[in-house]
């Protein structure tokens, strides 16, 4: 029997284990998850299988997943913020097909398990929660030294003094840290990490949380973790506040809000509607159709 | 033996429910997972390192608990206890030996100590507080010689190197990664 | 999982498969049989064997149909296949003496033990096109084969054939193989941390994409490099697969495997003993690809002498640069991944460059 239909998609089940890695896969990520989290912020090298879906597109969220998973779960897979994206859709359709008996969601609320990337979902997750970010570059030194095994000496020290020259070169050229997303964020007073490429905005919730938070990139093989209650603190100097994105108006002055909900503490994306107007809205969907029903319902 | 025919321990989806629990725990220092439901009147030592052991791993029974069978399951290859990834030991043994720690460079070579103790709530509390922990934690291990506390001490002197102990009765298990510090007893 | 009810995005995928699927089948041609993929594009067939890691002729030919004639995709299939296949046991490494060969030459003499087998090879053909190729059929076919098998007299040809290099070895220009008990690396179960020993240098480069690999041997050979290779030895054929008898462990044929090998004679250095020999490259993958084996043979050397100076003067030589760089898998998923929404990120960037603009505003006190 043929697993593959003509449509490029596997029949539900067929020929595959529950959660479509082995046994053995799914062993040895729960093992360095395991480690990831006894030592928060350290990147943990594991033997990243090939998914069917393409590197770069996720593959090391999801095989973080996929050995997360249970039929008792319930499952949001989100990009950018949305579960609507393309490559959330693609990514909760793979997990429908392998894993029969988890639930999926649009709810932030109502998930066990929230793949993401690009983004912290803006509601506060909770102790019962674990969030699986995808990750292109696990290590936030690869800027400043191209050898590995120099990076990972640098790592078990915690010498980062190449990583404070970069921001201060930034500083001198340009008045202001000009790392945008991907902002290195130190973990519990070690190990700086990558956070994966979230907005500014979102690294203040990795910050004494109640949820796990767990970063597997797929194409680089490394896990590493956030565990909850751990301190997380963006790297900057004492006299340079860490600033988020403000979404100000230039001329008025006032802060941007949804056009949809009205919110005015989202991350907003920004984009040219029909008549070229730019219009905001929250970057976060699940949040935005949470505030909407609760205005609906107020009426 | 086909997966329909493993016994319940062993079968995948009590080995995911197990992984989960224990990732709970490990993530926050103090709590006790309770594992009776899955542990098919099983040892919940056997099933910390059903979770995580095959044969690409290395242990070290120091309990002598482990049957022939238990494993044959597990398929690890045996070896000596400063050479293993995952070692099995008894609270109530002081240990003599000094385990994997782990290199600056990769830490996570530091071995996972899975120690049986008496009960995981009977004894005096320990004072838990770093990462996964809000403000402090109790743990309440009895049959837990304080041998092991000052030899953890050491072994975990210099982070990122040191070991990890999940600590198990018979029903329950706790873990202690190497960034908890741990007062009183 | 059950399916989430949803717009956008998921209907677009689904939109997208469907034309896929339709483009494919437009037209008045006959859809391809696997057959004729596997024997009449057998080149291709042999790349996405080699690329896609896992020797299953028939599943390579469906990756190529059904990721419409990409190569990259088409391997793509058999690498997430072969991540769903248990592992049920390992082989002993084999010798590639035991090769049934269909084609072997040396550039390094004129003739061999064994003679130069030329099998079949487009090398010394004419790169012209035979426009009566665009009109042929089944009846074309039969006359072509019967007039091959024909009154074809039985030749009595060895099926297996000696390694050039072992004269070499016997006058002692080239070293003597060193005998190893060590475990091979496994790329598929560890990743990479450098520096790796030569056998990961090897299954990497075994299954890394074959334009990426030539890339970077073409740099070596124009100058970025020293190696300077002659060709010692190229064949092609089957091997035995000897899989131990799971009772009695006796090893057993399982089957036979296409594979192409490549051993280059490169520069001469010392050896142990103080006598200056010549030094090897290796390149060996699965199907039927020369340019693949040749290449890898040359980066094979290139970083192994590298490795042995302790100096890297080329990207040919670095095994970072190399290794992590030729997984056509890989490298094809991230490529594509850029294609992503990537608005949240942008969003960051026009904010960091927003504050940027507006400091060096009030720095000047003129607008921009």
């Amino acid at each position: 029997m043929h697993p593959v239909d003509t449509m490029g998609q596997t029949r539900e089940g067929a020929e595959y284990g529950f959660a479509f890695l082995d046994e053995d896969a799914k062993r040895e990520l729960r093992r360095s998850i395991f480690k990831a989290v006894c030592i928060p912020g350290h990147q943990v090298p594991y033997a990243s299988r090939e998914m069917p879906i393409a590197r770069g597109f996720g593959t090391g969220g999801m095989q973080l997943t996929l050995a997360l998973l249970g039929p008792d779960d319930t499952c949001k897979v989100i990009d950018q913020g949305a579960d609507d994206s393309v490559n959330a859709a693609n990514i909760r359709n793979f997990f429908a097909l392998t894993c029969p008996g988890v639930t999926g969601t649009l709810r932030t609320e109502a998930a066990s398990v929230i793949q993401t990337r690009h983004r912290i979902p803006e509601l506060p997750l909770r102790a019962d929660q674990i969030l699986v970010f995808q990750v292109p570059y696990p290590d936030p030194l690869v800027v400043v030294e191209p050898n590995a095994a120099k990076r990972r000496r640098m790592h078990g020290r915690a010498d980062y003094a190449r990583l404070w020259v970069k921001l201060y070169e930034d500083m001198v050229a340009f008045d202001e840290i000009t790392i945008s997303h991907r902002y290195p964020t130190r973990i519990n007073g070690h190990y700086i990490i990558d956070p994966s490429p979230i907005p500014r905005f979102d690294v203040p919730k990795l910050h004494q949380a109640e949820c796990l938070y767990l970063f597997g990139a797929g194409r680089e093989k490394r896990i590493y973790a956030v565990p909850p209650h751990t301190d997380a603190i963006p790297i900057t100097f004492n006299d340079v506040a860490f600033a988020v994105e403000s979404f100000r108006d230039k001329t008025t002055g006032k802060r941007h809000v949804c056009r949809r909900c009205g919110a005015d503490d989202s991350f907003l994306d920004e984009f040219p509607d029909n008549d070229g107007a730019r219009v905001f809205q929250c970057s976060d969907a699940a949040y935005c159709d949470m505030r909407l029903e609760r205005l609906e319902a107020a009426e | 033996m086909s997966v329909l025919e493993l016994p319940r321990l062993w079968r995948p989806e009590t080995l995911q429910a197990l992984f989960r629990r224990i990732l709970d725990v490990a993530a926050r220092p103090g709590q006790t997972a309770d594992l009776s439901d899955l542990l098919d009147d099983r040892p919940a030592a056997l099933a910390a390192l059903a979770t995580f052991c095959d044969n690409t791993q290395m242990l070290a029974d120091l309990t002598g608990a482990l049957s022939d069978t238990d494993l044959a399951f597990l398929d690890v290859r045996t070896a000596p206890v400063e050479q293993v990834g995952f070692i099995l030991a008894r609270g109530a043994d002081a240990p003599r030996f000094t385990p994997r720690l782990g290199t600056l460079d990769a830490p996570e070579g530091g071995a996972t100590i899975v120690v049986m103790v008496d009960s995981l709530t009977a004894g005096t509390p320990l004072t838990l507080t770093g990462p996964g922990i809000a403000a402090q934690a109790l743990l309440s291990p009895s049959g837990l010689v304080p041998g092991w506390l000052d030899a953890r001490a050491g072994w975990c002197a210099d982070f990122p190197m040191g070991v990890d102990l999940v600590l198990v009765d018979k029903t329950r298990l706790a873990v202690l990664p190497r960034t908890t510090k741990i007062k009183g007893a | 999982m059950a399916y989430v009810a949803i717009r956008g995005g998921a209907d677009a995928i689904k939109g997208s498969a469907r034309l896929m699927e339709a483009l494919r089948a437009m037209g008045s041609s006959a859809p391809l049989d696997l057959d004729q993929i596997e024997r009449q594009m057998p080149l291709l067939h042999s790349k996405v064997l080699s690329e896609g890691s896992l020797y299953h002729p028939r599943l390579a030919s469906l990756a190529l149909k059904q990721s419409l004639g990409d190569s990259l995709e088409a391997a793509f299939f058999l690498r997430a296949y072969r991540s769903t296949k248990p592992r049920l046991g390992e082989t002993a490494p084999h010798d590639t003496r035991s090769m049934r060969v269909v084609r072997r030459v040396s550039a390094a003499f004129k003739d061999i033990p064994g003679g130069q087998m030329l099998g079949a090879t487009p090398d010394y053909l004419h790169r012209l096109f035979r426009f009566e190729l665009m009109d042929e059929g089944p009846a074309q076919f039969d006359q072509i084969t019967r007039e091959w098998f024909g009154n074809r007299p039985k030749a009595e040809m060895p099926l297996t054939f000696p390694k050039v290099l072992d004269t070499l070895r016997a006058e002692g220009l080239l070293a003597p193989l060193a005998e190893s008990d060590d475990e091979p690396f496994d790329i598929t179960r560890e990743p990479l941390i450098f520096p790796v020993p030569r056998s990961a240098q090897l299954a990497t480069m075994a299954r890394g994409e074959t334009g990426g690999l030539l890339a970077l041997a073409y740099s070596n050979m124009r100058g970025y490099g020293d190696v300077h290779p002659t060709v010692g030895e190229l064949r092609v054929g089957y091997v035995p697969v000897m899989v131990p008898h799971p009772v009695t462990g006796k090893p057993m044929e399982a089957g036979e495997v296409l594979v192409t090998e490549c051993e280059i004679v490169a520069m001469f250095e010392k050896s142990d003993d103080g006598a200056p020999v010549f030094t090897l490259g290796y390149g060996a993958c699965f199907g039927h690809n020369e340019v693949k084996a040749i290449a890898m043979s040359v980066l094979d050397r290139a970083i192994s002498v590298a490795t042995e100076k302790g100096r890297i003067s080329n990207p040919s030589e670095d095994p970072e640069f190399v290794l992590l760089h030729v997984d056509g898998i890989e490298s094809m998923g991230f490529c594509t991944h850029y294609k992503m929404p990537h608005y949240v990120t942008f969003q960051s960037d026009m904010d960091r460059l927003r504050a940027a603009r507006t400091k060096a505003e009030e720095a000047t006190d003129a607008p921009r």
